[in-house]
């Protein structure tokens, strides 16, 4: 990291400002050569901000007027020099900056490099670089607060925290393990076994939020199927709160995908009306339904909606067969023409689902839609089932952090298991090796367990 | 070419002595380096002040204990010889741990001081090509960059193409009692002070450590009725894989505590200790601390253990383990005689406290060779160790390596997962060190793999190619596993005798159960058709089957980044992606593979994916060099 880099931080389009970024260790010579103003960005302080003109520095015509705000290595972002531009919005403005900042010695900065360099320098972990880009593509409100509390490093502090208290359960069994003669008792006490318990209790409860987490950063796709003619364009229409999709009473009026994003409890939640699901002669509707087929198949979510007022036939349970291992929200729609069918006449056909529930709705009057807007925040688990709202600044919204930490509290799982068992304590040290490295996966730090610091700080060793 | 062996009835002698190797110092490294070297066909000298000071045991009776007593076991498997010399040398024999888990059973010897050097004595004048020289060494003569002999203190010169150094504690060696300093390594015995300087000139970063020994105590002065025997195993389990036979009547040692009135004792003088009264610069080891620190450190602990073990069965000195202590000799007499059993306590020779140089082990390779000087190799205390084991364990695998690079074939490194020496070498030069590094199996990561029961499993197919295993030795080996192999095939066909109406059960089964013992089939109709002295093993072998693979698939996962190298050159690049911190460690350290990198600490695994790259690409650029090389 020699070089410095420099890049327009903000999106191009009509705006009133533009920022531009440097970093590196020329940053305050490149930008001085194009800033003219007092003092010269090379003596000005750390933290400070100057208004000045920007020129071109090969034949020193003025491009804009600017303010230049300074950051001193290392508290910057990056760690290194850092000096922002702002200049006037607008492409050209902002353009001709950088190109003049390229002119003097910088080098265009490639994607993600400005955080690369700030995990690089340790100004951040792993678990907060992430976060950047979870930060600027969040979508809602509450992904963005997940990434902000995720990039000040409220996970990791968390999870440091626990990786603590597991170093002292290795410690107290190392201890037992490698200094019998001054330790004794049994390998692996109560007090450790507690403490194992305590530590695979909080991580669970991280894991809990992880569909959440997921739900609200990643947003979820929730297509609307059933057969044809049983309302799920008008139920589309009716949830996304405008006429999108074509409604007529002709079965099969549906052929294309429509798709419309809404925000539940946080979540964006992306719904499409699907061809209602039969068998067609007309070719442009077979295309549709072998979509919506597909579409089917793909989804972990999905609004299954049924005509209320019919009962359940083949093209049903054929429909149904599809729902194995899936999450099914169950509309029945058409509600104000006096349904014959009742949620548990659906049990059935749901027996495979991950979760399912059923809500009558009428798309045309507007009836239950409340209710099923409810049940579809559930569906999507943009509502945590326990309803812990301290969890949320820290739910695990990124797979590969829950995929480390359900093998971590897999790991002490064993790890009690095998006390339990009586098993040597060098088993339940490898276990909690295992856990740990685990949780170290996710801030990207090794663990550096420093497990006999403790042992000697703790116990009286040695002959 | 005859060297001369006595220095003091030809002190201006300067005659000229030609080597492969020369071997400076004679104690735990220094045995094993030059008998490895002779081995290994090398013409080999082992230099030492005094002849009769080989293999000395400077500071407790015993060796092996938790941990070092399965480096004992693997320094067997290879060919040294710690284990053979220690079976002859023995009083007592005793598996620690025996009621933890079997990966930490330890074996541990007390040994007759004497006759350990004596044993020692006996087989260093039986290793064809060695030849042991009285002297001093003062300087490392380089020639052309590279180690070209020894320049002793008299004047000759000892000319060899490599050069192991095993000091000890000798290097700027300074005693301390009480208030009282006396320059030198080892009571009575000189520091080894141009050696120590001319270590400075070759450049090489040194630190300063501390370590202590407990008083000697007559034999005839101590009241055995008032302390609680110990005895050895019956029957005693020899160390070596070689010892066919062990016939010794076992000595007791004995188990006695301290008391308030020892503490109080200590806690009065405590200003005397030049521990406390800052004397000491030097990083003592916190896992064998003074009794003085164990008496400030724990103010809580109202008694410590003693116990009271003979250095021999003819001499009268008595090991008092757990009273290292530098304080006055009349405070140590003072508070000894607070302790039951020990009220009338004759002191021989009072603890002392000894500060010594050792060399950072980051300027090291793997290979005990010093970086910036070829042909140059340290072992023991110098690399920053303690313990006879650790020092044994280096001695071979640097005397191994002298001998195999003048030889012009490669050099040879165990992983982790190989051995506990393995972790010990790795520990060495890719941390830093703050006190004297101890083995401790929380140290391997791969511990179920390295038991004391299959140190030969693990090893003698390796000592074998080397050639410090003979063909003889390997074919035992080879039909021990073969026969244990068998058996427990044997032992998954049939089956045992069950109570009516219980399920049958193969013997295995049997077996993998926690309460499942060879002794215990035989009990339910099934007579094992192996030795008696194998059941550990196979045992263990059953039992945690699940746990031993899941930790054998974890070590070829880290192998392979130990199979990834590093070229020098990379370290003069800018290491384009490596975080600030670790391109630092890096550049200090200069790791040689990848999996030495990760381990050094500073270096996050995110550092460590962008070295593999590096690597890569370091591999693509030296291809065609190798070609027309």
């Amino acid at each position: 990291m020699t070089d410095t880099i420099a890049a327009i931080a903000t999106a191009s389009g009509r705006a009133g400002l533009a920022v531009l970024r440097v970093s590196g260790p020329e940053a305050l010579s490149v930008a001085g050569h194009v800033f003219r103003g007092r003092p010269p960005l090379s003596e000005a302080a750390s933290h400070t901000v100057h208004h000045g003109w920007a020129h071109a520095t090969t034949d020193a015509r003025c491009l804009d007027e600017v303010v230049a705000a300074v950051f001193r290595a290392p508290r910057s972002y990056t760690g290194e020099d850092v000096v922002e531009l702002s200049c006037h919005g607008g492409r050209l403005s902002a353009e001709r900056l950088l190109a003049a900042l390229v002119t003097s010695g910088a080098r265009l900065a490639g994607p993600g490099e400005f955080t690369q360099r700030a995990f690089l320098n340790g100004r951040i972990d792993l678990a907060q670089a992430e976060a950047v880009a979870d930060v600027i593509h969040a979508e809602t409100e509450a992904a963005h607060e997940l990434a902000l509390a995720q990039l000040a490093g409220a996970l990791s502090r968390r999870l440091d925290a626990l990786g603590d208290r597991m170093t002292d359960a290795l410690a107290e069994v190392e201890a037992r393990v490698d200094f019998a003669e001054d330790v004794g008792g049994v390998e692996v006490p109560p007090h450790v076994v507690d403490l194992i318990e305590s530590v695979r209790g909080e991580l669970n409860a991280m894991l809990a939020s992880a569909a959440w987490g997921r739900a609200i950063r990643d947003g979820v796709r929730v297509p609307l199927v059933g057969r044809p003619n049983v309302g799920k364009s008008s139920l589309f229409n009716a949830l996304i709160g405008e006429e999108r999709a074509i409604v007529t009473e002709l079965p099969g009026t549906t052929r294309d995908r429509v798709t419309e994003s809404i925000e539940l409890c946080g979540a964006r939640v992306t719904l499409s009306d699907t061809a209602g699901l039969r068998e067609s002669a007309d070719r442009v509707e077979s295309i549709g339904v072998a979509r919506a087929w597909d579409t089917l198949e793909e989804s972990r979510a999905l609004l299954w909606v049924i005509d209320g007022t019919a009962p359940i036939d083949a093209d049903d349970h054929e429909i149904a067969r599809a729902f194995a291992g899936k999450r099914v929200l169950v509309a029945l729609n058409k509600s104000d023409l006096g349904c014959v069918l009742a949620p548990r006449d659906l049990e059935p056909l749901l027996v495979d689902a991950r979760w399912s529930a059923a809500v009558s709705v009428s798309a045309v009057r507007g009836d239950g839609l409340a209710e099923l807007r409810a049940a579809l925040a559930q569906l999507i688990e943009a509502a945590p089932a326990d309803g812990a709202g301290a969890q949320r600044s820290i739910a695990l919204a990124n797979p590969r952090h829950a995929d480390a930490l359900r093998r971590g509290a897999e790991g002490l799982a064993r790890a009690t298991a095998a006390a339990a068992a009586g098993s040597p304590g060098e088993i339940v040290a490898l276990e909690l090796r295992e856990s740990l490295a685990a949780i170290g996966e996710v801030t990207g730090r090794a663990v550096d367990a420093d497990v006999l610091d403790r042992i000697f700080g703790r116990f009286c060793i040695g002959k | 070419m005859t060297i001369p062996i006595e220095t003091a009835a030809r002190p201006d002698a300067a005659s000229e002595g030609r080597f492969d190797v020369v071997v400076v110092g004679a104690g735990h490294a220094g045995c094993e380096a030059a008998v490895a070297c002779a081995r290994l066909g090398l013409h080999t000298a082992l230099l030492t002040v005094n002849l009769d000071d080989t293999a000395k045991m400077s500071c407790n009776p015993a060796i092996g204990g938790i941990a070092k007593g399965h480096m004992v076991r693997e320094i067997d498997a290879l060919g040294g010889i710690m284990g053979i010399v220690t079976d002859r040398a023995a009083i007592q024999f005793k598996m620690l741990n025996r009621g933890r888990g079997p990966a930490v059973w330890s074996p541990r010897a007390q040994c007759d001081k004497p006759l350990y050097s004596r044993e020692m004595l006996a087989l260093l004048a039986g290793v064809p090509g060695l030849e042991r020289i009285a002297g001093v060494a003062n300087h490392v003569r380089l020639e052309r960059g590279r180690v070209a002999g020894i320049e002793l203190a008299d004047g000759r010169f000892l000319a060899c193409r490599a050069a192991v150094i095993t000091p000890g504690t000798f290097l700027d060696g300074l005693i301390h009692i009480g208030s009282e300093k006396i320059a030198g390594g080892r009571i009575g015995e000189h520091a080894a002070l141009a050696l120590s300087e001319c270590l400075s000139e070759l450049g090489l970063e040194r630190g300063r450590l501390k370590t202590g020994t407990p008083p000697r105590i007559h034999r005839d002065s101590i009241d055995t009725a008032a302390m609680a025997p110990q005895r050895g195993d019956d029957p005693p389990q020899p160390f070596s894989h070689w010892t066919e036979r062990l016939e010794l009547d076992q000595v007791l040692c004995w188990l006695t505590r301290t008391s308030e009135r020892t503490h109080e004792v200590i806690r009065r003088n405590i200003h005397h200790s030049p521990l406390y009264s800052g004397e000491i610069k030097g990083a003592g080891p916190r896992y064998c601390p003074s009794i003085e620190d164990k008496v400030v450190k724990f103010p809580e602990r109202t008694t410590h253990q003693v116990f009271v073990e003979p250095e021999g069965r003819d001499v009268p000195e008595i090991y008092v383990n757990g009273l290292s202590t530098s304080l006055p000799a009349d405070v140590q007499r003072e508070f000894v005689r607070t302790i039951p059993g020990l009220e009338r306590a004759e002191l021989i020779r009072p603890g002392y406290a000894v500060e010594y140089d050792f060399v950072l082990p980051h300027q090291l390779q793997a290979t005990f060779e010093v970086k910036q000087v070829p042909g140059l190799f340290l072992a023991g205390q110098i690399c920053g160790t303690s313990g006879y084991e650790e020092a044994a364990a280096q001695g071979l695998i640097a005397g191994i390596n002298a001998a195999l690079q003048v030889r012009g074939d490669p050099q040879f490194v165990l992983r982790r997962d190989q051995a506990y020496v393995g972790v010990l070498v790795d520990d060495l030069v890719t941390r830093e060190h703050r006190e004297p590094y101890r083995m401790f199996t929380s140290a391997a990561e791969h511990r179920l793999l390295l038991r004391a029961d299959n140190a030969d499993e693990r090893l003698c197919e390796i000592g074998h190619a080397i050639g410090l295993v003979s063909a003889g030795q390997i074919e035992r080996v080879r039909a021990k596993y073969a026969a244990i192999v068998a058996e427990e095939r044997r032992l998954a066909r049939i089956s045992v005798v069950v109570p009516e109406g219980e399920r049958p059960m193969r013997a295995i089964e049997l077996l993998a159960r926690p309460e499942g013992t060879i002794a215990g089939l035989a009990a339910r109709g099934v007579a094992s058709e192996i030795p008696p002295a194998w059941s550990d093993c196979i045992e263990v072998r059953v039992r945690y089957r699940g746990y031993i693979e899941r930790q054998q698939r974890t070590a070829e996962k880290s192998a392979s980044m130990d199979h990834v190298l590093l070229s020098v050159s990379l370290w003069e690049d800018e290491l384009v992606g490596v975080s600030r911190e670790a391109r630092e460690k890096l550049r200090r350290w200069r790791p040689a593979t990848v999996g030495q990198a990760s381990r050094i600490a500073g270096v996050s695994p995110s550092d460590v994916a962008v070295l593999m790259v590096h690597a890569r690409r370091g591999r693509a650029n030296e291809a065609p060099a190798s070609v027309e090389g």
